[in-house]
């Protein structure tokens, strides 16, 4: 069934309508984001359970951007009186909507005044367009989180923690989670009117272990665009990471070198996402950050390295009909066959630019600036079979299990910190383990080194990515099996 | 919102156990590129969170469901929601606990913010940093907040307190004379207001260290080796040990701290002494009472390397019979027994700049990419660039040696440097 669009904002439309016009009379570009987004997040382990409305993405608000003498300037605010701003009378909701013009007025003259005082001098930049676009999105869903039955995913959950209390020796808690959200935006300007709604839903399987020397965590998750069906998968990502947890349990510390690697698809997103997902976010080329930006038209990989970037790349968590500044979901191909050939852009970086924007204009929530920021970031796949590339390596390691990574948009070094190393000798899977595992590299060289690729591929979107240590938003990455070359620690 | 709304609709709705927490944020925001202003940003939001109990079977569980409610929810939805929270309580079965008693009056402890001066000072001080042509500030955000925080149960607790919140993110670039080479570095740091002094040095300092950054050489295949920390990412360090006092953690047995015994078994360098207090000098954290309405007091969470006191959130910290308990914000890590330029000593690698060094609180692992250290081989100083410092707390910590001298980071106070003699450095020559 279609995801039905917000009640509460198309109540609210006219009066955002009115406020854009109104302010238009003072700046020359006018925009308001409204948000209103449901949840629903359950987390049972044995020790603590709790159930909430709140997700990472739940919000409730309004930020209105304005243009003049070439600043954009913003205001948030989550608190209107609705009784005024829905009254059926146009010139009592009227003066309503001056009465709201004016505080958003007063409070940027306000900061004007500081700027002024400090003789502040601006980076000026153009004026968006603003041509006239309506949109309606509902996209499909099976189970919203504010119409499910919450006893049933609790009694699931509960079954699921107490089975992997049970599987083996040494655990200390099995903590299951299953997090629903149900995004609604509007987008309006004095000649736009966008609206979309969809559902996106995440589900992690952890295990909590320990023997005398060490103490040990393994995670799985299930992620998707869609509703509360999507934790159906959650039961087999438990069984894997049951199997995981004993891998973990023996495993040793790695031999500091360099190796043949071979990335399972969660560390291939993880590279994707802090190689060439940060270091291509255009909004870094506007202050000289990224080296990406002399790098277009050259190569920065191997032939079998060619990546995606886009809303459009995949049916994820973060499958948008457009972004938070009104631009339409896309795909772009950032890397073709090895050679960088673009990067994803926010609309006031691309007006910098003199580039389209991409739609990967991206707000934390209503509350937060826009940064150019990721959504799919996918690596294409190959022909090879895994079976295939473990046989090409006579000492290395499969590597499975992100757990962090860092990016280096200026120079291109990478970290990865990933859960585990599977050794392979002479062709071979040994059942040696080695955790944790540092990666660390220089981008071109590890991407230049991809020799294999699989046929098949994964994308995953569990959790959050985050520009330098704040502004977390949801992404999603992935890609196939790859065969590369990489300095572990 | 109308908070005596919400609580007649909870007492209308025949609940007796409820918290609720009003968040109100003022903020003005200031983003530069070189130091034009790109964007200006205000906020005025209201964030309402509800928490609803009920007592299942006689008393022996607590039923718990949480939720939040915009400033414009009209009383219908108020309603819905209350009601919605009250039948998904009975479903969350934790063992019993019960929220922190009040008086039944309002507290408040209300301090001045002002968001024209803090950001005022903020701007200025941003343009007396020591830059040069091959050294500069690259771009910044101001953030400053003004937080009024409202916190009220069913047992009559009313606290609210009224604080400074502040942050400065700041990108430095170095390149040489040709400038065909340029590097970056990042910083962060929050205070109350806007703390110039720490601002001038650490940036001052980060200047220092991208002018270093362009020569850096490969970091040597040390293998083992002695390991120094001398900024902000020894922060890791500390709050691996904060996490093992907590409640929470040990009441999930993930915690080992046990009362009364040594959290690092046959230690050798300097035992930790780690303390809770209330106050630090314009701490971003500087509360009288936590997130629960418990009342925050200064004691000694770890002293001599030996466990004193867990501490922790209401239910974790009855779960474990405290009978006096709260969250921590802010603490203090003693100095130890040899000063900086004595740990700073014979064969060792400082590290000052990862890309992110982390320690789990878990599992205690340790991992960062180094991206500027400097190699004392007893005899020269190396700048290197390259590799991962690895290791696990739990061994590496048997040969820690903590400084004398202590530093001062917005909520935390702790030895200026930090000397491991057993870690894993993987080079890259």
């Amino acid at each position: 069934m279609k995801a039905k669009f917000s009640p509460y904002l198309t109540r609210l439309a006219q009066f955002f309508r009115e406020l854009s016009r109104e302010l238009s009379k003072t700046y020359n570009y006018v925009s308001i984001l409204s948000t209103d987004s449901v949840g629903l997040n359950i987390r049972i382990s044995g020790r603590s359970k709790s159930v909430s409305s709140e997700t990472m993405t739940t919000e409730r608000g309004n930020v209105v951007r304005v243009h003049q003498n070439g600043l954009y300037s913003e205001y948030a605010f989550n608190d209107l009186d609705l009784e005024e701003a829905l009254f059926p009378t146009a010139e009592r909701r009227l003066d309503y909507v001056r009465q709201m013009a004016d505080i958003i007025r007063n409070e940027v003259n306000r900061q004007m005044e500081l700027l002024k005082r400090t003789e502040t001098t601006v980076y000026t930049t153009p004026t968006l367009k603003d041509e006239p676009r309506v949109l309606l999105v509902e996209k499909e869903a099976k189970i919203l989180p504010e119409e499910a039955n919450v006893a049933e995913y609790v009694e699931r959950l509960t079954e699921l923690s107490e089975r992997g209390r049970n599987s083996m020796e040494g655990v200390l808690d099995c903590s299951m989670s299953a997090q629903c959200t149900h995004i609604c935006k509007m987008f309006i300007t004095p000649n736009q009117y966008l609206r979309q709604s969809y559902v996106y839903a995440e589900g992690t399987a952890v295990l909590i272990a320990a023997n005398e020397e060490t103490t040990k965590f393994s995670y799985e998750g299930v992620s998707g665009l869609g509703g509360m069906e999507i934790f159906d998968g959650l039961e087999e990502k438990l069984e894997v990471s049951i199997r995981h947890m004993k891998d973990l349990l023996s495993s040793g510390r790695i031999e500091p070198g360099e190796y043949d690697i071979i990335t399972a698809p969660n560390v291939t997103g993880l590279i994707a996402h802090e190689a060439f997902g940060h270091g291509v976010e255009m909004d870094m080329f506007v202050k000289n950050r990224a080296l990406g930006q002399e790098y277009i038209g050259k190569r920065v990989g191997s032939d079998l390295v060619t990546m995606h970037e886009g809303a459009l790349c995949a049916e994820s968590v973060t499958g948008f009909a457009f972004d938070d500044e009104g631009t339409p979901a896309g795909d772009v191909i950032e890397i073709d066959h090895g050679i960088l050939k673009t990067g994803i852009c926010d609309a006031l970086s691309a007006l910098r630019l003199g580039v389209e924007p991409t739609g990967n204009g991206k707000r934390q929530n209503y509350e937060h600036k826009v940064y150019t920021r990721m959504t799919n970031t996918v690596f294409d796949s190959g022909n090879d079979s895994l079976d295939d590339m473990i046989a090409s390596i006579s000492h290395g390691y499969l590597l499975e299990g992100m757990e962090s990574g860092m990016e280096d948009p200026k120079h291109w070094g990478i970290q990865c910190i990933i859960s585990k190393g599977y050794e392979i000798r002479d062709g071979k899977l040994t059942g040696k383990v080695v955790s944790p595992v540092v990666m660390t590299g220089y981008v071109p060289d590890l991407l230049g080194s991809v020799s294999m690729a699989s046929a098949d591929r994964e994308i995953e979107g569990n959790g959050g990515c985050g520009k330098g240590y704040k502004e977390w938003v949801k992404v999603a990455d992935g890609g196939p099996y790859l065969k590369a070359r990489a300095r572990l620690g | 919102m109308n908070i005596e709304l919400l609580k007649r609709l909870l007492g209308e709705a025949g609940l007796t156990a409820w918290e609720v927490t009003d968040l109100r944020k003022r903020g003005w925001e200031f983003y530069f590129i070189r130091h034009k202003l790109d964007q200006n940003r205000a906020k005025e939001v209201e964030d309402i969170t509800l928490k609803v109990y009920c007592s299942i079977e006689d008393g022996k569980y607590l039923g718990s469901a949480s939720g939040t409610i915009p400033p414009t929810a009209s009383e219908e939805e108020i309603r819905k929601t209350i009601s919605d929270l009250a039948g998904r309580a009975y479903l969350v079965k934790n063992p019993y606990y019960t929220l922190n008693p009040g008086d039944g009056k309002a507290h408040q402890n209300l301090r001045m913010v002002s968001l024209e001066a803090i950001s005022d000072s903020f701007i200025r001080v941003m343009r007396t940093l020591p830059e040069t042509k091959t050294e500069d500030v690259n771009s910044y955000e101001i953030f400053v907040h003004e937080m009024s925080r409202r916190y009220l149960n069913s047992e009559g607790v009313d606290q609210t307190v009224v604080y400074p919140s502040s942050m400065l993110e700041v990108v430095i670039n170095a390149r040489n004379e040709a400038k065909d080479h340029e590097i970056e570095l990042y910083r962060m740091l929050t205070s109350g207001t806007c703390d110039e002094g720490r601002i001038t040095s650490e940036i001052g300092r980060a200047l220092q260290y991208g002018k270093d950054k362009l020569v850096a050489g490969n970091t040597p295949a040390l293998e083992q080796a002695s390991v120094v920390f001398s900024n902000d990412n020894s922060l890791s360090i500390y709050e691996y040990f904060l996490a093992q006092m907590d409640a929470a953690m040990k009441y999930q047995q993930i915690s080992r701290a046990e009362i009364g015994q040594a959290l690092i078994a046959d230690a050798q360098g300097d035992r930790i002494n780690l303390a809770a207090v209330r106050q630090l000098p314009n701490s971003s954290r500087n509360f009288d009472v936590d997130m629960e309405g418990a009342e925050i007091w200064d004691r000694v969470l770890i002293r001599g390397g030996v466990a004193e006191n867990f501490y922790g959130n209401r239910q974790f910290s009855q779960y474990l019979g405290l009978e006096k308990s709260s969250q921590v914000f802010n603490y203090v890590v003693l100095g130890g027994s040899r000063s900086a330029q004595e740990l700073r000593q014979g064969k060792f690698l400082e590290v000052v700049e990862f890309s992110d060094f982390q320690v789990d609180e878990m599992t205690g692992d340790i991992a960062g990419e180094i991206r500027l250290g400097y190699w004392h081989d007893g005899e020269s100083v190396k700048i290197v660039s390259g590799g991962s410092v690895s290791g696990n707390i739990r061994e590496a910590a048997r040969q820690m040696y903590l400084s004398k001298e202590t530093t001062l980071y917005d909520g935390a106070q702790v030895p200026s440097v930090v000397r491991f003699e057993n870690l894993t450095v993987t080079g890259i020559e």
